[in-house]
């Protein structure tokens, strides 16, 4: 009985099945044979197309797993197919990042984490436990400080290891210990239960404030929010700069899918939101309002310091601090229209971020050097890589024809919408302070000369290839938005949401 | 009042767990606060891991009944085996690569 | 009733309850980071005797055999090797305290006037033992299969990791040690 309930229910879990077979197959290649480089990323490809593949029949599927431990809905299988792109994207990199070839001796281990980190983040998109939270959380999260210390024998990148291991470690020790408190005021770890409880029993507000604030410092710092995003610049710079990408944008993605389904589920008071037609928000304190105050604090001095930086990785590490305090504005209006604006938006910033970060590996590889001076008389030497970098840019500040503008305005319309207009306002003014460094690393490229005599730039097909890739969508998307958006209005269908 | 309090400690119950636990916490979260030794910040975090495990097992035992505090409390432990161990690692190689493990005088990348 | 002598299993509870706290703060306070490392086996030992004062058996003996047997022995070897070049001075330095302190009492307090005030559910509790580890063992088969088999993915991979980060590449270290 239960062996076959079980086994009914693995043909949901194929594509999870599937990443832990990779993971497997890859380290017993690497420890077995000599395909080293070349197989082991060659094998990670296959895997994410035959977990892309297998995640395609459960779309539509709205079914809880596992004794409610994880749900298969809409919401999920937009994640998992999101963190398969960026996987087979970065695997791509991989191939022809500078920094890792001193090390391919390693990059079977590499691989087998790029995929355990899918995993875990396929497992956070989807889960509806608190304890399954947490570990697909920490699955990520291990696999990220590995990989992060990847490079070990170059001191920047074992600094960033330790900066995030020690971060990350606390982040989930406080997590965890609000997690206690919250199993002993509702007695339970499933969402759907804990939101019952909350629904009924009025409990006292001290608890469930700290347990709140104890909950946003794991959440703040996946998604790397002010005032826990302190690990995020020496993180991103000194990780090899294809983690970096990883980290950015997947591994946040992952973060936002797991804040949004747990207030989604835990923190909306089920029946007066059916009457409504809308979510109400369930619990005693303001936590929408706490949430709107890390957005403006996460955007602010995330685009402040930026201003400041001379290493790209590192502005670029700032920069995507701001964007998670664009999409934090998304996940405070809270209705429906906001979530599919926080899922639009990931997709566009995918496109451009990922692009951005090539860009930089690119120049990397060739001149050794992430410095804003590198940059100057690009635009002469190597006018491709220029123009790409100047639309991925200009699509990051958000100025139109490019996607980025249609990601944040669905945002900012949708903060409108929920009747947040000063949210909404210090979003187009962050927007707008952006726009000064992001035009400054633009300046330099075309019209300042360089000094010394920089080598030329040139690409190879593949770069070109992964460039255009990335180039055509961020474009693309800018006048033809209408599938994404449709795509993200279905994603947003939540299991247990009414 | 006194009387109240003496009774109180007479009786080991939910809310005397809960206060050792927080104790505990506090005291992990001081040591990680000030610390500048990556192992002693690893300790701090062992502290707290094991504050939330008290409380966990506590309410498992006077208020819901049922063994789920007892199976989360053991992933913990599962957790922090594995975060201890990745965490020495670098910690190791760290200290291969600067000769220290105090993490003010890591600051190569604040510049 | 006050003049009640206070029985055996109260004093025990105190006698853990002490060995635990004291510990604990032998840990932090401690400027000794060997002598630190010796006082958390104290800690964990005493907080495994309160998971017996809680009916938990089961994650008792699991917090001797990965916390004491494991984990610390962990730290320890960390201590060990990580000191190894400053043989005679290996205490640990600490900063800015007073906000530290400030925020850890503001924090510790809360949590404890929570704990003291706070009406939490409490059922009656019954005194029979039962031993943990049979249900244990079938709720991790049947409602906590996943997380159970997802443990299995993070112990892989922090075995992994591990090995990755800590095994020393003798051929090509010294051209890459400089970035």
């Amino acid at each position: 009985m239960v062996t076959e309930t079980i086994l009914q229910q693995l043909v949901l879990f194929v594509p999870e099945l599937i990443l832990t077979g990779t993971f497997c197959l890859i380290l017993l290649t690497g420890a077995f044979t000599k395909l080293r480089d070349y197989g082991t990323s060659t094998l990670t490809l296959i895997g994410s197309i035959a977990a892309f593949i297998s995640v395609l029949p459960t779309i539509g599927v709205q079914k809880s797993l596992f004794a409610g431990m994880i749900a298969i809905d809409s919401f999920a299988v937009f994640f998992k197919l999101f963190s398969l792109v960026c996987l087979i994207g970065i695997t791509l990199f991989s191939l022809h990042a500078g920094e890792l070839k001193l090390v391919r001796t390693r990059s079977a281990e590499y691989y087998a984490l790029l995929v355990a980190m899918t995993l875990g983040m396929f497992l956070m998109a989807s889960a509806t436990h608190l304890l399954m939270m947490v570990l697909a959380m920490e699955l990520t999260s291990l696999s990220a400080y590995v990989l992060a210390g990847y490079t070990k024998e170059a001191a920047d990148s074992s600094e960033a290891s330790l900066k995030y291991i020690l971060y990350g470690a606390v982040a989930s020790g406080l997590l965890l210990y609000g997690i206690s408190i919250l199993y002993g005021l509702t007695g339970s770890l499933h969402y759907t239960t804990i939101n019952h409880v909350l629904a009924v029993e009025p409990l006292s507000r001290v608890p469930l404030a700290l347990v709140f604030v104890l909950l946003l410092v794991g959440f703040g710092f996946k998604i790397s929010a002010v005032p826990f995003h302190s690990w995020t610049p020496d993180v991103y710079e000194g990780a090899p700069i294809t983690i970096t990408t990883f980290l950015s944008v997947a591994s946040k993605a992952a973060g936002f899918a797991m804040l949004i389904r747990f207030f989604k589920l835990v923190c909306v008071n089920p029946v007066a939101s059916v009457e409504a037609g809308y979510s109400i928000p369930l619990l005693p304190i303001d936590w929408q309002l706490l949430l709107a105050v890390l957005a403006v604090l996460t955007m602010t001095v995330g685009n402040l310091v930026a201003l400041w930086q001379e290493n790209l990785k590192r502005l670029l590490a700032y920069s995507s601090i701001a964007h998670a305090g664009y999409m934090l504005i998304g996940v405070v209006s809270f209705t429906d229209k906001g979530i599919a604006s926080v899922l639009v938006y990931l997709v566009v910033y995918l496109f451009m971020n990922m692009g951005a970060f090539l860009v930089v590996m690119v120049v990397a590889n060739k001149t050794g050097s992430e410095d804003i001076r590198t940059y100057r008389g690009l635009g002469s030497r190597s006018p491709f890589l220029a123009i790409a970098m100047t639309v991925f840019l200009i699509s990051l500040t958000g100025i139109p024809p490019t996607a980025g503008f249609i990601g944040k305005l669905y945002l900012f319309a949708a903060a409108l919408d929920a009747q947040w207009y000063w949210l909404a306002f210090l979003g187009v003014l962050n927007s707008v302070l952006a726009l000064y460094y992001y035009v400054r690393i633009i300046r330099n490229m075309f019209l300042r000369e360089s000094e010394s005599a920089v080598p030329n730039i040139s690409l190879t097909s593949g770069e070109v290839l992964l460039l255009g890739a990335l180039l055509v969508p961020t474009l693309v998307f800018g006048i033809f938005f209408s599938p994404i958006v449709e795509i993200a209005q279905k994603s947003i269908v939540m299991l247990g949401v009414p | 009042m006194i009387v109240d309090v003496l009774t109180w400690l007479q009786q080991p119950g939910l809310s005397h767990f809960l206060i050792v636990s927080a104790i505990v916490f506090a005291l992990g979260l001081y040591a990680i606060l000030t610390r500048k030794n990556a192992i002693m910040v690893l300790m701090g975090i062992e502290l707290i891991l094991n504050a939330a495990n008290i409380n966990f097992l506590a309410f498992s035992r006077y208020s819901t009944h049922s063994l789920d505090g007892h199976i989360v409390a053991l992933f913990v432990i599962i957790l922090a085996a594995a975060e201890v161990a990745i965490g020495l690692a670098i910690v190791l190689n760290i200290v291969q690569n600067f000769n220290t493990a105090n993490v003010d005088e890591i600051d190569r990348l604040k510049e | 009733m006050m003049r009640e002598s206070i029985d055996v299993y109260t004093v025990l509870f105190y006698f853990f309850v002490s060995i635990t706290l004291v510990s604990a703060c032998v840990v932090v306070f401690s400027r000794h980071i060997v002598r630190s490392a010796f006082a958390l086996l104290f800690t964990f030992f005493g907080v495994a005797a309160l998971y017996v004062y809680l009916f938990a058996d089961f994650l008792a003996i699991t917090q001797l055999l990965v916390y004491v047997g494991g984990i610390l022995v962990l730290i320890l070897f960390g201590v060990m090797l990580t000191n190894k070049q400053i043989n005679v001075d290996i205490k640990t330095g600490t900063l800015h305290i007073v906000p530290a302190i400030i925020l850890a009492a503001a924090i510790g307090g809360t949590l404890v006037g929570i704990a003291w005030s706070n009406p939490w559910m409490v059922l009656p509790t019954s005194s029979s033992v039962k031993t943990t580890a049979p249900q244990i063992g079938e709720l991790l088969l049947t409602t906590y299969l996943l997380p159970f088999e997802v443990a299995s993915m993070v112990l892989m991979v922090a075995l992994v990791g591990a090995v990755v980060i800590a095994r020393r590449e003798k051929n090509k270290k010294e051209t890459t040690r400089d970035s």
